[in-house]
C-alpha cells in the first residue's frame, strides 16, 4: 500500500513575486474568459433555464432514434438538445418565450406526446420570474462573500493575512467559473450551491495556514510545512470525494451531482494552488516585511 | 458511577444523538402527515420516515402571483365594505361586485378579476371617489391567505397525499403562491389551480327578441350542504346533490329567492309531463322551443343546461320547496359532477394563479424520481469510501482513521435524523449538502487528529486538552465563516438553495457542537499514554 506523504516545499528557492505570479495568472486568466463570455454572449456564464426564462423537457430515451424525432415533433426550433446517457434522458431547451411560456409548456407536452416521446419531466420559468431569481442569486451570493469577508477581517485582525484569505476565496470563485464555461456547464441554483460550497472549503484550508502561522510559535517554514501537512491532506480527502461523485453521477445521468463533483474538483485544485502560492507568499511579505513596515 | 459519564459526557452525547435519529427515522410517529383518506403507512415512502422532495419522489412543483390590483391607504370614510365594493365595481365593466374586495383593516381595496388593467382600476378608484396612496399589483394578505386555504382543500378533496401550499416572497417584495404535489402531472395539477371554481346556476327564458339571461339566481354561498358527485338512476348523466340555504338573517333567504324566480319565469307551465325537455343550444345561447331552462354555469362557461322534473317544478309553484331546498346539480357527465362538487366544496379561489404570466413549473416523473433517491445512496457511499481510502492511506492507523469515518458517517445520519424529525423534503440540493457536510467534516477531523498527534506522543489528558482546544479554534472559526456564508441563502427564497443552506448550517452546527468534540474524546481514550 502506498501511503501518501505532503510533500515539502523549499518555499525559500523562491521570490514572492515567483510564488504569486502562478496563482495570479490564473486568476488574471479565469478573468478574461469570464469577460469574453460576457462579450460574446451577454452573461458571464451558461445562464440555465433558471436565470433565462423558458421550457425545459427530460424525454425518454428508448432506444429509438429519439433525437431525429425530436427535430421533427416540435413547431418550434429547441434550442439546445443535450443527450444523457446514463439516463437514457434527452434534454431539450427551449429558450424564453416571452408571452406565454405556461402555454407553451402544455403545447410542447402535447407535441411531444404526438410525436410518440415520453416526456419524464417537465420544467417552465417565465422569463420576468427568471430575471428576479438571477437578481436573488447574485444578491445571495454577494451577501455570503461579503459575510465571510467581515467574519474573516474580525477573526485575524490584520489587514494583509484576511485580504489573503478573501483574496484566495475570490479566486477559488473565479476559476471554476471559467472551467465551467469552457466545460459547457449551466449556471443553475444548483451549481451555485456548488460555488458557495468552496467558499466554505477554501476558508478552511486558508484559516489553518494563517493560524499556524499567525498565532502559534515557531518560525515561518515550520508554521507553514505544519499546516500543509494537514491542509493538503484535507483538501484531497475533498477532491476524492468530489471525483467519485462526478464520475459515478455522470454514469447515472444526474446532472446536478455531476456538476457540483466536478466544479468543486476543479475548486479544490485552485484552492490548492491559491493557498499554497499566493497565501504563503503574502504572509511570507507580510511577516518578514509587511510587520517591519 | 457519575465518573465516567463526566469524563465521556461527548461520546455519550454523540450516542444519545445517534439513538434519537434512529427513532426519528425509522420510530412510528415522525412519518409524513397522511392525507385524508390515507393511513400512516400508506403516507410513507420506503422504510424510513423521510419525505422526499419533488426530485426524489416525482411530482409537481407550480409557483406563480396571483393576479389583481390593491390601491393601498384607501380613505374609506367609514363605508361599509360592501358599499365600497359595490360602488368600485360599478365603474368596471369587466368585474362585479364578488371581483372587488375590500379590506378596512388594511385600508385596501383590490379587484381580483384578471381581466381588469392597473388604468381601468385607478380609473375605477377615481370615478369611485375614494381618495388613495397607490396602486400596487397583487391581492392583500387575506385575499392571500384565504386562496392558500382554497387550494390546501382542493388538494385535499382531490385526494392527493403531501401535498402543500404556502406563501413565499421574492426579493422585490412580490408575494408568489407555491404549491408542490409529490406524484402527480404538471397537467393535472394546473387543471386543479387554474380551475377558479366558480358554480352558479342561471336562468334561461325566452323573451320577446329570442332568449334572456337572468344570471346568478344560485351561486355558491347559496348552497348549505354539498354532495358528493352521483350517477343518475335512469339515462345518463350525473348530478350533485345540494341543499339550498332556507334561512335568512333579513330579507329573503336564497332557497325562497330561487323558488320565486323559477316560478316567475313559468317552470311549472311549460314542464307538465316528463316528455317537456330543455330546449337549450349552448353554441348559439339560444332556446329553441318555448321552454325556460336552468343553466349550470361553472368559471364563467355554461358546462350544461337541463329542465325541471314536473313534479319539483310544481311544489316550486306551490312555495312547499323552500321548506327542504334539496336541489340537483345535473352533469352529463360523471367527471365533471366530480369537479363541481371538489370546487364547491372547497370553495372558489379568491383570486386566479397567474401561472402563464410570472408563474414557473416543474415537474418530475415518478419513475425518475425513484431512480435518483437509489442512485444518490450510490453516489454517497462510494464517496464515503472514497474519504475512507483517502484516510486510511494517509493515515494507516486504523486506530485514527476508523473513528474518523465513523464519526463522518454519525453526522450524516445525526442530519438524516433531523430531516425526519422536521418532515424537510429531501431533494438533490440537500443531498449536495450532505455531501458537503461529509467534506467539512472530515476536514475537521483531519484538523484534529493531526493536531493531536504533532510533536510526539500525547502523555497526559492536560497536553491532550491543550492541543484539542487549539485545533478547535481552526474548526470553530471555519464553521462560523460557513454558517456566515449559508444564512442568507436560508431566508431569500431561492428554491432548492435553501434546502442545501438549511443542511449545510444544520451539518455544521452538529458536527461542531456534537461529532468532533466526541470523535476528540475518542483519539483520547485510544492515543493517550497511560
Amino acid at each position: 500500500m502506498v501511503a501518501i506523504e505532503v510533500p515539502k516545499v523549499n518555499y525559500t528557492d523562491y521570490s514572492n513575486r515567483q510564488l504569486a505570479a502562478v496563482p495570479l495568472a490564473f486568476l488574471v486568466l479565469a478573468l478574461a474568459i469570464i469577460g469574453g463570455w460576457v462579450v460574446a454572449t451577454g452573461a458571464p456564464a451558461n445562464l440555465g433555464l433558471e436565470f433565462t426564462g423558458g421550457v425545459e423537457l427530460r424525454v425518454a430515451d428508448d432506444g429509438g432514434d429519439v433525437e431525429q424525432q425530436i427535430q421533427t415533433a416540435f413547431e418550434r426550433e429547441p434550442d439546445s438538445v443535450r443527450t444523457i446517457p446514463g439516463d437514457d434522458v434527452v434534454v431539450v431547451t427551449f429558450q424564453a418565450a416571452e408571452d406565454d411560456p405556461e402555454g407553451l409548456a402544455n403545447d410542447l407536452q402535447d407535441q411531444a406526446e404526438a410525436a410518440g416521446l415520453t416526456t419524464t419531466a417537465v420544467d417552465q420559468v417565465s422569463p420576468s420570474f427568471a430575471s428576479d431569481t438571477a437578481r436573488t442569486a447574485i444578491f445571495g451570493v454577494a451577501l455570503a462573500f461579503l459575510g465571510m469577508s467581515v467574519l474573516v477581517f474580525a477573526l485575524f485582525r490584520t489587514f494583509v493575512p484576511s485580504l489573503a484569505v478573501v483574496a484566495s476565496a475570490f479566486s477559488d470563485l473565479v476559476i471554476p467559473i471559467a472551467a465551467m464555461n469552457l466545460l459547457g456547464i449551466q449556471m443553475t441554483l444548483g451549481t451555485i450551491a456548488a460555488l458557495l460550497m468552496i467558499i466554505g472549503y477554501s476558508v478552511d484550508s486558508d484559516i489553518l495556514l494563517n493560524d499556524s502561522v499567525l498565532r502559534r510559535t515557531g518560525e515561518f517554514y515550520e508554521s507553514v510545512s505544519r499546516a500543509m501537512r494537514t491542509g493538503v491532506t484535507m483538501t484531497l480527502t475533498s477532491i476524492a470525494a468530489m471525483v467519485v461523485m462526478a464520475v459515478v453521477a455522470s454514469v447515472f445521468g444526474i446532472g446536478l451531482l455531476r456538476d457540483i463533483g466536478i466544479i468543486l474538483s476543479v475548486g479544490l485544485c485552485a484552492d490548492l494552488m491559491n493557498t499554497y502560492l499566493l497565501n504563503v507568499s503574502l504572509l511570507r511579505w507580510y511577516k518578514f516585511e509587511g510587520v517591519a513596515r | 458511577m457519575l465518573e465516567p459519564i463526566k469524563k465521556n459526557w461527548r461520546i455519550l452525547l454523540l450516542v444519545v444523538v445517534v439513538l434519537g435519529s434512529t427513532v426519528a427515522l425509522f420510530g412510528p410517529g415522525f412519518g409524513p402527515e397522511p392525507a385524508p383518506g390515507e393511513n400512516a403507512s400508506e403516507a410513507q415512502q420506503g422504510i424510513t420516515n423521510l419525505q422526499y422532495g419533488l426530485d426524489l419522489a416525482g411530482g409537481t412543483r407550480v409557483r406563480a402571483p396571483l393576479s389583481g390590483y390593491t390601491a393601498t391607504d384607501v380613505a374609506l370614510g367609514g363605508e361599509t365594505p360592501e358599499a365600497v365594493a359595490e360602488a368600485v365595481a360599478a365603474e368596471l365593466d369587466n368585474a362585479s361586485t364578488v371581483d372587488v374586495g375590500v379590506v378596512p383593516e388594511e385600508r385596501a381595496v383590490e379587484v381580483t378579476e384578471a381581466s381588469v388593467t392597473e388604468s381601468q382600476f385607478r380609473a375605477a378608484m377615481d370615478a369611485a371617489g375614494y381618495e388613495y396612496g397607490g396602486i400596487r399589483e397583487g391581492v392583500t394578505q387575506q385575499t392571500r391567505d384565504a386562496t392558500i386555504g382554497v387550494i390546501q382543500e382542493k388538494i385535499n378533496q382531490a385526494g392527493l397525499s403531501g401535498g402543500s401550499v404556502q406563501q413565499v416572497q421574492s426579493i422585490t417584495g412580490e408575494y408568489f403562491i407555491l404549491v408542490e404535489v409529490p406524484g402527480q402531472g404538471r397537467e393535472e395539477v394546473i387543471d386543479l389551480l387554474e380551475e377558479r371554481g366558480t358554480v352558479r346556476i342561471d336562468i334561461a327564458y325566452p323573451d320577446a327578441n329570442g332568449t334572456a339571461v337572468q344570471e346568478g339566481v344560485l351561486v355558491q354561498r347559496d348552497f348549505e350542504t354539498i354532495g358528493t358527485a352521483a350517477q343518475r338512476e335512469r339515462g345518463t348523466g350525473a348530478y350533485v346533490p345540494v341543499t339550498v340555504r332556507n334561512t335568512a338573517d333579513n330579507g329573503q333567504s336564497p332557497a325562497h329567492a330561487f323558488q320565486d324566480a323559477v316560478e316567475q319565469r313559468g317552470f311549472a307551465d311549460a314542464y307538465q309531463t316528463q316528455a317537456d325537455r330543455c330546449g337549450y343550444n349552448s353554441e348559439t345561447g339560444e332556446i329553441e322551443n318555448s321552454n325556460p331552462c336552468l343553466l349550470l354555469v361553472v368559471d364563467g362557461e355554461v358546462v350544461n343546461s337541463f329542465g325541471m322534473d314536473p313534479g319539483l317544478a310544481d311544489s316550486m309553484a306551490a312555495g312547499s320547496w323552500a321548506d327542504t331546498g334539496n336541489f340537483r346539480l345535473t352533469t352529463t357527465e360523471f367527471a365533471e359532477a366530480e369537479r363541481i362538487s371538489l370546487n364547491l366544496r372547497a370553495g372558489a379561489l379568491p383570486a386566479d394563479l397567474d401561472i402563464s404570466g410570472e408563474g414557473t413549473s416543474s415537474s418530475i416523473s415518478a419513475s425518475q424520481g425513484e431512480n435518483f433517491r437509489t442512485y444518490s445512496v450510490v453516489i454517497g457511499v462510494l464517496s464515503v469510501f472514497a474519504v475512507a481510502g483517502m484516510v486510511f492511506l494517509r493515515y494507516r492507523e486504523p486506530r485514527v482513521a476508523l473513528p474518523m469515518i465513523l464519526t463522518a458517517l454519525a453526522e450524516v445520519y445525526a442530519l438524516l435524523g433531523f430531516a425526519a424529525l422536521l418532515g424537510y423534503p429531501l431533494e438533490l440540493a440537500v443531498i449536495a449538502g450532505f455531501i458537503a457536510v461529509v467534506g467539512t467534516g472530515v476536514d475537521d477531523l483531519v484538523i484534529i487528529a493531526d493536531e493531536v498527534m504533532s510533536e510526539g506522543d500525547v502523555n497526559s489528558k492536560k497536553v491532550f486538552d491543550s492541543r484539542f482546544r487549539r485545533a478547535f479554534w481552526v474548526i470553530g472559526a471555519a464553521a462560523a465563516t460557513t454558517i456566515i456564508a449559508m444564512s442568507p441563502l436560508m431566508v431569500l427564497s431561492l428554491g432548492d438553495l435553501s434546502g442545501f443552506a438549511i443542511f449545510t448550517v444544520l451539518g455544521v452546527l452538529i458536527g461542531v457542537l456534537i461529532t468532533r468534540p466526541a470523535y476528540g474524546d475518542i483519539l483520547r481514550r485510544l492515543l493517550t499514554v497511560r
